[in-house]
């Protein structure tokens, strides 16, 4: 075979090749809502962070920090998994020493640091679901995960505010996003 | 020229479904993926290889003449999108991420000839990709007995949006967390799994990705949006640019300003209009006169020989008349496209099966070609024709 290549064992295949076996063998195929996370992470005035948008991933956990340079302009770095995940240990470490904030009765509400708020919101997909389920059964933590995740409930308050743009070079200038906005222009 | 071909046991309606891939019946109820499998040589595959990368180096250097000649009326491009079309093709980074060559030949010693090109919406993925590799698993047949590497040449081709020519193992390196939104029309299964399925490879790249269906995304001079104001670096949109220009002028200039100011990249980009127009058939029957795969193509009808009418843009073999030479219609499919410019294509003859289907050969194309399968049907190729895999044999 000169040039041409072909699929061997279906590893080529990605996360589509997964599914594909599962099915082709008779297995269910996977159709759990993959556990892992793109998160976006926002620092708020107190200095605090809450997840201000949550999507499920195929691919492994990453998230976006948005946060604000020492002159107070928005500035947004990229966490691979790898380092989700040492944070999230550092944090669980101290859950374990009874000291970590994820614990305490009012943590979420005003928000936490950044590796409590990663801990609180994806302890499951980074340090597996017998930790994760086992830190949802203390009262403080879920609540606390609950109240630090506003994904969910606070679209639309948060695109009133104003966003924070990259301050990284590339081929996307630009420095902030804009609010103004037009409506879907293919009539949905 | 004549098909040989191989039973295979087909997948059941419910695994298909399993497998998301929905559209297994056509409107007639007959079933739209083939229980056969077409047999090819490893040379006859290794063939098609060359021909559609040498194919897509002529279309290169074809829409390199076409830019600097202004040729954009005379291949049918609105003139709302000829200054994106200048501007995409100008920045590596409106990388092309992938296209379907649609040849007849290469068979029984026929030479490969192109009918046409679909860089810009190409369909038939699902099928390519996945599908015919699945039923040759099915069989238990060598699943490396196939010209398919779709999967992971698209998916080194997102990666290219990031390292451009360079080693795609850079990617991790210098990726950024840049984002990419798929789009495809609400209420079309077929487009959204083509849609959904590129946005896994691109995930499965390393890309941060979302979906978010056409008529929700939100267009402003500084980006592209989904319903929930995430605003993406990347915007893929399984919608014709023509239609865009056509249906939307508004965006098609908000899209142009967009681009101007580099706050998105479109894929695929706007310059695979050039590609798709069938105009670029003529130029490219002009540019090449004596390549191999070429047919004689004019924007006239061409004198004394069997031909095929087409329009510049048109798709499903919508609006296609088949002219003897004498220039009686001998065959015809209307469609919604007549009021695009027509080209005239000398005819050839596709490989038939002992029934008299005829088959056109589909190559996968995303930095180089990268798999193969086949349509079954009649004269002209129309959106009743069936999928056929292959094996080599």
């Amino acid at each position: 075979m000169k040039h041409i290549s072909s699929i061997a064992g279906g590893v080529a295949l990605g996360s589509a090749g997964i599914i594909m076996m599962s099915v082709l063998s008779g297995c269910e195929a996977p159709k759990e809502e993959p556990k892992n996370r793109y998160l976006v992470i926002e620092q708020q005035a107190n200095g605090k962070y809450i997840v201000v948008e949550e999507m499920p991933t195929e691919g492994p956990s990453r998230a976006i920090i948005r946060e604000k340079d020492e002159n107070g302009n928005p500035i947004e770095r990229f966490m691979n998994e790898a380092e989700m995940k040492a944070l999230a240990e550092q944090e669980y470490q101290k859950v374990q020493s009874g000291n970590s904030e994820t614990l305490k009765d009012d943590g979420g509400s005003a928000g936490m640091g950044l590796a409590g708020t990663i801990l609180a919101v994806a302890a499951g997909s980074l340090l597996g679901n017998m930790i994760g389920n086992a830190l949802m059964n203390n009262k403080n933590f879920a609540k606390n995960s609950a109240t630090s995740n506003r994904s969910a409930y606070s679209r639309s308050a948060a695109s009133s505010a104003a966003k924070s743009g990259s301050g990284k070079k590339s081929f996307f200038g630009g420095k902030s996003t804009s609010s103004s906005r037009s409506g879907g222009f293919f009539g949905g | 020229m004549m098909i040989t071909l191989q039973k295979a046991n087909p997948l059941e309606d419910k695994t298909l479904e399993e497998l998301g891939f929905t559209w297994h019946t056509d409107s007639d109820g007959s079933k739209y993926v083939s229980d056969e499998l077409v047999q090819i040589s490893q040379d006859e595959a290794e063939a098609y290889y060359e021909a559609t990368n040498a194919i897509y180096d002529m279309y290169v250097e074809a829409a390199e003449y076409v830019i600097k000649n202004e040729l954009f009326f005379e291949l049918g491009i609105p003139f709302n999108l000829v200054d994106i079309i200048k501007k995409s093709w100008d920045n590596d980074v409106h990388w092309h991420i992938y296209g379907r060559f649609d040849l007849a030949g290469g068979i029984d010693d026929k030479p490969i000839k192109l009918i046409e090109f679909n860089a810009d919406t190409p369909t038939g993925l699902f099928e390519t990709a996945l599908l015919q590799w699945a039923i040759l698993k099915h069989n238990e047949m060598d699943e490396e007995k196939q010209f398919n590497n779709v999967y992971e040449a698209i998916s080194n081709n997102f990666k290219r949006l990031i390292t451009l020519f360079d080693d795609t193992d850079n990617f991790n390196e210098r990726y950024d967390g840049w984002k990419i939104l798929f789009s495809s029309m609400d209420g079309n299964d077929e487009e959204e799994a083509t849609t959904r399925l590129l946005q896994q490879i691109a995930t499965d790249a390393g890309f941060n990705t979302s979906f978010e269906y056409l008529g929700n995304v939100q267009f402003n001079e500084n980006g592209i949006l989904d319903a929930h104001d995430n605003s993406y670096e990347y915007w893929f949109k399984l919608y014709p640019w023509e239609d865009i220009a056509h249906d939307e002028p508004e965006l098609a200039t908000t899209i142009s300003n967009i681009i101007s100011n580099q706050k998105a990249i479109i894929l695929n980009p706007a310059y695979t209009l050039l590609f798709q127009s069938k105009g670029m058939l003529k130029i490219l029957s002009d540019l090449f006169p004596d390549s191999p795969y070429l047919l004689k193509t004019s924007f006239e009808p061409l004198e004394g020989i069997k031909q095929v009418e087409k329009t510049v843009f048109g798709r499903e073999g919508a609006n296609t008349k088949i002219i003897d030479s004498k220039g009686s219609v001998l065959e015809e499919v209307e469609g919604p496209y007549g009021n695009y410019k027509k080209v005239y294509q000398e005819y050839v003859e596709f490989p038939k099966d002992l029934q008299g289907a005829k088959y056109q050969a589909g190559i996968f194309f995303a930095y180089e070609a990268c798999g193969m399968s086949f349509r079954k049907g009649g004269e002209i190729m129309n959106n009743m024709s069936k999928f056929v895999g292959h094996v080599i044999v």
